[in-house]
């Protein structure tokens, strides 16, 4: 059975919509927000695959290989920041972060 | 033959290796001395091996190096006349300095540095002679010119010897380029890099193509045999250990120069343009060389020069397409220079590491064990009749003398009267060194000299005998046929052969040259005249020979042509260009931005969930009005 290109795209938004709420939303938790930025690349990712599947090319899955490497990459990152935060001041609101304005 | 030939590389290269990894730590000091001179000698018996199984040119491929596409440079080795008497030669002058310097460094700390760079110094010089190919002779090439950087900056603790150090190795990189240009374009022409191939295929290219290729190498040549106008490293290359200077004047680098043109002779020997201009580099050095011995005072620079005027003799040898008489001069001079270097070893050693021959006297009879095989070596140099300098000396001179005309007419000349001035100053090093009195004010005069170790002395005996009896090598050809020059010559050369009351004649005139040089010498110097000429070359040197002191003020020349304005251009580069350009756009730049970013700063809250909601938003704004576009 072949999905249809189209079905993969809503997928794709729906899911990349999820992420971006999630993102936008649940400002309590730093975490959350990473989660939200990885739902949103997943979407991206899908697109690629799908678009690869569609036209039998496969640049969009080598495509979807480096976002997995590069994202395995940034959490691994963005987790040490996370622990870096907390120990600073005991909290992960994102909210309590405001040195940038200065 | 195979195992010979592995051997005579490898094993230099094994103890330079192990001395590295394991010397100091692991292994006592005399084992380090014992490993550094049986690896010399090891190779010297597997030279002599081969001589003994030697019965015509071999090559051996030992393994692949360097291949890509129809390249193909792999470790091949190639023995013939001329590679085997040069194997020869150094694997036994290296031992004897080797030897040597076991009892020179005596009181050195580094010396599991000083053995391992003088094995691997001794590697990369067989590598050089006994490639096939030009890139595996190119290698050796570079090798050598390493391990020379890296012993004469030995004691880089002194600032002088480290600039010394790589003021040699960028003069003679400078002649690498020629030689790389020239491997590259062969490679590019013939499609080949075999030396052997190479050789005889220079019949396929116009003339024009093969003098553009000569001129390369003789480039190449110049830099690595310190030939005008590239000589001005070797005098202070005298920075190193002593032991040192006699390995590369006497044995291994200076020579690779020669021995490069030697080797590519078939090639470019045809080009007239090429041979007039070995051959005229060959006679200007040997004259310059000369002139500026004749009035140094520092008793190693005096040898520098010297060897630089007796490397002329041979380029000019090349020049005037006499290999054989060449490569005896080759030899006999790394016999003479070798002993004349470690005796100055001996007398630096004695005199407690003093090199102005002029607070030097009476050493006679300190030292007469350093004595009489000096004098051997001087009188080499000078070219006193029968001894092996005059012969091979002589040999190249000949040479010059039949090819006649007046070009090679009046190379001859300027070859006789430096002849001349070589004989004044060979005596003149002797006589202010070890004639007369020994100095009050020093040390000696109170019976304090060093005792120098007795292995120092020791080595010198075998290379005065070589240097003195060598010319029985190599007799002229009426006194029965010389061993080096049928060795040598290969079916199918002609090099031609002087008459031989022409011969006679000329080597008469070389005799009362030489001799003339000496009686010179001495009316200057000899008896009581000795302390009045001291005292009147005491004083700073002044006109033209403060001129000749300065190596004809060559330094000062190329400070004031290339080095000043190199230093001003890159001043101007890195103050101006990198510092003041460069940089400062940057940093401008860099401020701005961030002034920028506080400007935008200071008008938001800083929280990063409205930051986010903007961002969100805007792209949404984008796609949308996107979406609206087009569609």
């Amino acid at each position: 059975m072949i999905v249809p290109l189209a079905h993969v795209l809503v997928l794709a938004a729906v899911l990349f919509g999820l992420g971006l709420v999630c993102t936008l939303v649940w400002r309590s938790n730093v975490i959350m927000l990473l989660i939200g930025i990885e739902i949103m690349l997943n979407a991206a990712m899908l697109v690629f695959v799908g678009g690869s599947n569609h036209w039998g090319v496969a640049d969009g899955q080598v495509f979807a290989l480096i976002i997995m490497a590069m994202t395995s990459a940034e959490v691994s990152l963005a987790l040490a920041l996370v622990v870096y935060l907390h120990r600073r001041k005991n909290t992960v609101n994102v909210d309590e972060f405001r040195e940038l304005k200065d | 033959m195979k195992l010979y030939l592995e051997l005579i590389i490898l094993l230099p290269l094994l103890g330079g290796i192990v001395n590295l990894l394991l010397g100091g730590r692991l292994l006592p000091r005399r084992l380090t001395e014992l490993l550094a001179c049986a690896v010399i000698w090891g190779s010297f018996a597997a030279t002599l091996g081969a001589a003994a199984s030697y019965t015509a040119p071999v090559t051996v491929e030992l393994g692949s190096w360097l291949a890509a596409f129809d390249f193909k440079a792999p470790f091949t080795l190639y023995l013939d006349p001329l590679s085997l008497s040069l194997c020869l030669m150094i694997t036994f002058v290296c031992g004897l300095i080797h030897i040597y310097a076991v009892g020179y460094m005596k009181d050195d700390p580094s010396f599991v540095r000083f053995f391992a760079l003088l094995n691997l110094f001794v590697a990369a010089m067989l590598v050089l002679i006994l490639a096939e190919n030009l890139p595996l002779l190119y290698l050796g090439w570079e090798g050598v010119g390493f391990c020379s950087y890296a012993l004469i900056g030995f004691w880089y603790r002194k600032p002088e010897n480290a600039t010394a150090g790589r003021k040699a190795f960028i003069v003679t990189r400078i002649g690498d380029i020629g030689l790389g240009i020239a491997i590259v374009w062969m490679f590019q022409l013939f499609g080949s890099v075999s030396i052997t191939k190479l050789n005889s295929m220079g019949y396929l290219m116009p003339i024009g193509v093969i003098t553009a290729l000569g001129l390369l190498m003789l480039l190449a040549a110049m830099g690595k045999s310190a030939q005008v106008p590239l000589m001005v490293w070797l005098p202070d290359a005298m920075a190193g250990p002593t032991p040192v200077s006699a390995q590369i004047h006497a044995a291994t680098m200076v020579t690779a120069g020669v021995y490069l043109l030697m080797r590519m002779f078939p090639l470019i020997g045809v080009s007239p343009t090429v041979t007039a201009a070995i051959a005229i580099t060959g006679a200007l050095t040997a004259f310059y060389g000369a002139t500026c011995a004749l009035v140094q005072r520092d008793l190693k620079r005096i040898l520098a020069y010297s060897t630089i005027s007796q490397i002329g003799y041979m380029m000019l040898g090349v020049g005037a397409g006499a290999i054989t008489a060449s490569t005896f001069h080759l030899l006999e001079h790394a016999f003479f220079k070798a002993l004349l270097f470690l005796g100055a070893g001996c007398v630096i050693t004695a005199m407690h590491h003093e090199q102005d021959i002029f607070r030097m006297g009476g050493l006679r009879r300190t030292i007469p064990g350093t004595f009489w095989p000096f004098l051997a070596g001087a009188v080499c140099l000078a070219g006193v009749p029968l001894t092996g300098g005059f012969f091979s000396k002589d040999g190249i001179l000949g040479a010059v003398w039949l090819k006649g005309g007046g070009f090679y007419g009046t190379l001859y000349f300027v070859g006789l009267i430096t002849a001349f001035i070589t004989a004044v100053y060979a005596i003149r090093m002797v006589l202010i060194v070890f004639a007369g009195e020994v100095p009050l004010n020093h040390s000696l005069s109170k019976g304090e000299g060093k005792p120098l170790p007795r292995i120092m002395e020791w080595s010198l005996i075998p290379l005065a005998v070589l240097g003195v009896f060598g010319g029985l090598l190599n007799l002229p050809e009426y006194l029965g046929s010389g061993v080096l020059n049928s060795f040598l010559s290969q079916p199918g050369s002609h090099e031609g052969m002087l008459p031989h009351a022409t011969e006679l004649l000329l080597q008469g005139v070389a005799a009362v040259v030489a001799v003339a040089g000496i009686s010179t010498a001495w009316f200057r110097y000899g008896g009581d005249r000795r302390q009045q000429r001291l005292a009147l070359e005491s004083a700073p040197a002044r006109g033209i020979s403060a001129f000749l002191m300065e190596g004809w003020r060559v330094d000062a020349l190329y400070d004031f042509m290339f080095v000043r304005p190199y230093k001003w251009l890159s001043s101007i580069l890195w103050q101006w260009v990198d510092e003041g350009c460069i940089d400062d756009t940057l940093d401008r730049t860099a401020a701005l931005f961030g002034r920028f970013g506080h400007w935008i700063g200071a008008r938001g809250d800083g929280r990063v969930s409205r930051s986010l909601i903007g961002m969100a938003a805007g792209a949404a704004l984008m796609i949308g009005w996107l979406a609206w576009v087009m569609l």
